[in-house]
């Protein structure tokens, strides 16, 4: 991008005077001087390497082992229901199939409310006879929606109310010579078609997209508030401006830092939650599905060019407001709302598939990518879709370093205290 | 001071932020060989006046001029040609000394082995050596502003700007940076100092402007103003400043 963009950022006011080959070195020599900066910080290489190491082991195995490991206990559980009524042969089918314990209590919503009993089920008076006569009955239940353990055990109540009801009915079209097979005309057999791979793209793309977008941002934050904010808080900012460099040469070394901070940090979450999904899916998750997370080195490449794009316009855009602002404190508190803009899209991509067919999504700057991703993930690749968010981002980049070029020239910007 | 070349020369300089108008037709200049200090209290426009010479801030009007050129027409030639020491000037604390010279060097365009061996130079020069290889955020304060001056030499510019060299150190640092002032003048490089310290500046000064609220309210050589006014330096920076405040 950078390359693309040099004729046009070399024609900037000041940048004329310097050659090719100037501008080279300076930039040279910011970024190996603030890459050496940022590898002797052990803050930033924590939020670089050691963080999203740890983080995304446990983001991507385990919390889903935690919520297989709460649905495992509640269907393995027989749930206490309090019963009101007689309903002999209910009560007696649930302790064949354990589907739930019959209990009986005093008050059955206190105790449902104070969490003694999971539901309550109400049975009507008379309940065998209306049955017995071939009538319908009303049965109720009680539950708390807002306990997960209550609303499995209504599942579990409805699940044993139709078995009895089947038991019913068979036994009274029995009764009237009839084959219960006649009121099933249609026998539904689903066969899942997607391969392994398309499963995992599915997976990947609901949680890459939002991890990206979110170590992009997280990973480069640190560096680009401390190498602007912290050199004008430092005192190391006038000097550096006071060099016979190009700003445009300074600004363009200090950006290239942030983008390798964020681009590494995004490249070792990707590692990490590949190394978690292919290894330790299987082993620490009860499944029968088996999960293909190895991606084609093309689509892996162009992955990793929408990433680096989308990375260039974070970038850009968290070195502006470090430019601007007078403190790495204020810097914080500027780029923190940048986190949120960013992730907000990344999750709310997988809720508008609708959008994934138009064209001017492509164009829209941080939804672009995250679309792009999708695509990719889910080997749905629409090359003009493709072409358009890359272009645009790399525009957007461009728009946003030229705009902390602008800053950095700007000497009520520069000595804003 | 035998070369009489000006290398700085500022002309009827204006500037202005927004409404504050913290420079007001400051006109002085300096010869190669020679040490000018500007004198003023806190917020008199000192520091200004050397972010203008030193093409940090752009002047409002007049002219600037650094060994010929002009500050607004070519500043990256007036930057080759000045070593600057910014006041309250921080160090780059995860860099060891010498990066930090090597820093500036390359960005200055010294070629590597020219580098190699000015960084030598300068560092006995300025006690520096032993420490050279120490991360700069465990540096004293005396220590700091040593390697800030080594950068401001480390391309061997013949305009040497210092403001408040010696502000916040203690006598044994204060002591070791006067002394490098002091061979720069015999070096011949024109060295231009903002302080409010008389006695510094009547120890390292040739000549002296001294600025209150923005304008030059006196300039000249030491003995010629004390001549005229009978007073010391003290008393006539005092009595300026006082007039200027009534």
């Amino acid at each position: 991008m950078i390359r693309a963009a040099w004729p046009w950022l070399r024609s900037r006011r000041g940048a004329r005077e310097a050659t090719q080959g100037e501008m080279q070195r300076w930039i040279q020599t910011v970024y190996a001087k603030e890459i050496l900066e940022a590898l002797r910080d052990r803050r930033t290489l924590f939020v670089m390497i050691v963080l999203p190491a740890i983080f995304m082991p446990v983001a991507t195995l385990g919390i889903p082992y935690l919520a297989q490991r709460q649905q495992h206990m509640i269907q393995t559980a027989t749930p206490a229901v309090a019963v009101v009524g007689e309903a002999r042969g209910l009560v007696h089918l649930a302790y064949a199939t354990k589907l739930i314990t019959p209990v009986r209590v005093g008050d059955p919503v206190a105790a449902l409310r104070q969490r003694r009993v999971r539901a309550v089920l109400r049975i009507p008076p008379r309940f065998e006879d209306t049955i017995a006569r071939d009538g319908q009955a009303h049965v109720a239940i009680f539950y708390n929606a807002s306990d997960s353990e209550s609303t499995a055990a209504r599942a579990r109540l409805v699940e044993l109310l139709s078995h009895y009801s089947q038991q019913v009915v068979a036994r009274r079209l029995a009764a009237r010579h009839l084959n219960p097979r006649d009121l099933l005309p249609v026998v539904l057999d689903e066969q899942n078609v997607a391969t392994e791979r398309q499963v995992s793209g599915l997976l990947l793309a609901s949680l890459l997209p939002f991890f990206i977008a979110m170590w992009a941002v997280v990973g480069g934050m640190s560096v680009a508030v401390d190498l602007a904010a912290g050199e004008k808080e430092r005192g190391t900012l006038e000097s550096l401006l006071i060099a016979p460099v190009n700003r445009e040469a300074i600004v363009i070394g200090k950006f290239l830092a942030v983008v390798t901070a964020s681009m590494g940090a995004v490249i070792v979450v990707l590692i990490t939650m590949m190394v978690s999904l292919h290894w330790g899916y299987p082993y620490l998750l009860h499944t029968t599905q088996r999960l293909d997370v190895s991606l084609p080195p093309g689509t892996a490449v162009v992955m990793l060019g929408v990433a680096l794009l989308f990375s260039a316009l974070v970038s850009a855009v968290q070195l502006a407001v470090s430019i601007f602002a007078r403190s790495p404190r204020e810097a914080q508190q500027y780029v923190t709302p940048l986190y949120f803009v960013t992730v907000l899209p990344a999750l709310a991509v997988q809720f508008v598939s609708e959008w994934q067919r138009s064209g001017w999504a492509y164009l829209v700057p941080v939804l672009n990518a995250f679309f792009a991703f999708r695509e990719l993930l889910l080997g749905t690749v629409n090359w003009g879709h493709l072409i358009l968010a890359t272009v645009s981002s790399a525009f957007y980049a461009a728009l946003a370093l030229e705009i902390a070029v602008g800053l950095m020239n700007r000497e009520s910007v520069v000595f804003r205290t | 001071m035998a070369d009489r070349r000006v290398l700085v020369e500022a002309v009827d300089l204006e500037k202005r932020f927004r409404r504050f108008h913290a420079v007001r037709g400051v006109s002085f200049h300096c010869y190669a060989g020679e040490v000018f200090g500007l004198l003023g209290p806190n917020g008199a426009g000192k520091t200004t006046t050397i972010r203008v010479l030193t093409t940090i801030l752009r002047p409002t009007a007049g002219t600037g001029r650094v060994a010929g050129h002009d500050v607004v027409r070519n500043p990256a030639e007036v930057r080759r040609m000045i070593g600057v020491l910014p006041e309250n000037a921080g160090v780059y604390g995860r860099l060891t000394g010498r990066d930090v010279i090597r820093y500036t060097g390359r960005l200055h365009g010294v070629l590597p082995d020219v580098l190699e061996a000015r960084l030598q130079a300068i560092c006995e020069r300025l006690d520096l050596g032993s420490h050279l290889d120490r991360l700069t955020h465990t540096y004293s304060k005396g220590m700091r502003q040593k390697l800030n001056i080594a950068r401001a030499l480390v391309h061997d510019p013949p305009v040497v700007f210092l403001d408040e060299p010696t502000s916040g150190l203690d006598v044994i640092s204060a002591r070791a940076v006067r002394d490098v002032i002091q061979g720069f003048k015999q070096e011949g490089r024109c060295v231009i100092m903002s302080t409010h310290v008389m006695e510094e500046a009547e120890r390292l000064c040739d000549r002296v402007a001294i600025i209150a609220a923005g304008r030059v309210r006196a300039q000249g050589r030491l003995e010629d103003l004390k001549a005229q006014t009978g007073l010391g330096l003290e008393e006539i920076f005092v009595q300026l400043v006082a007039q200027t405040v009534a």
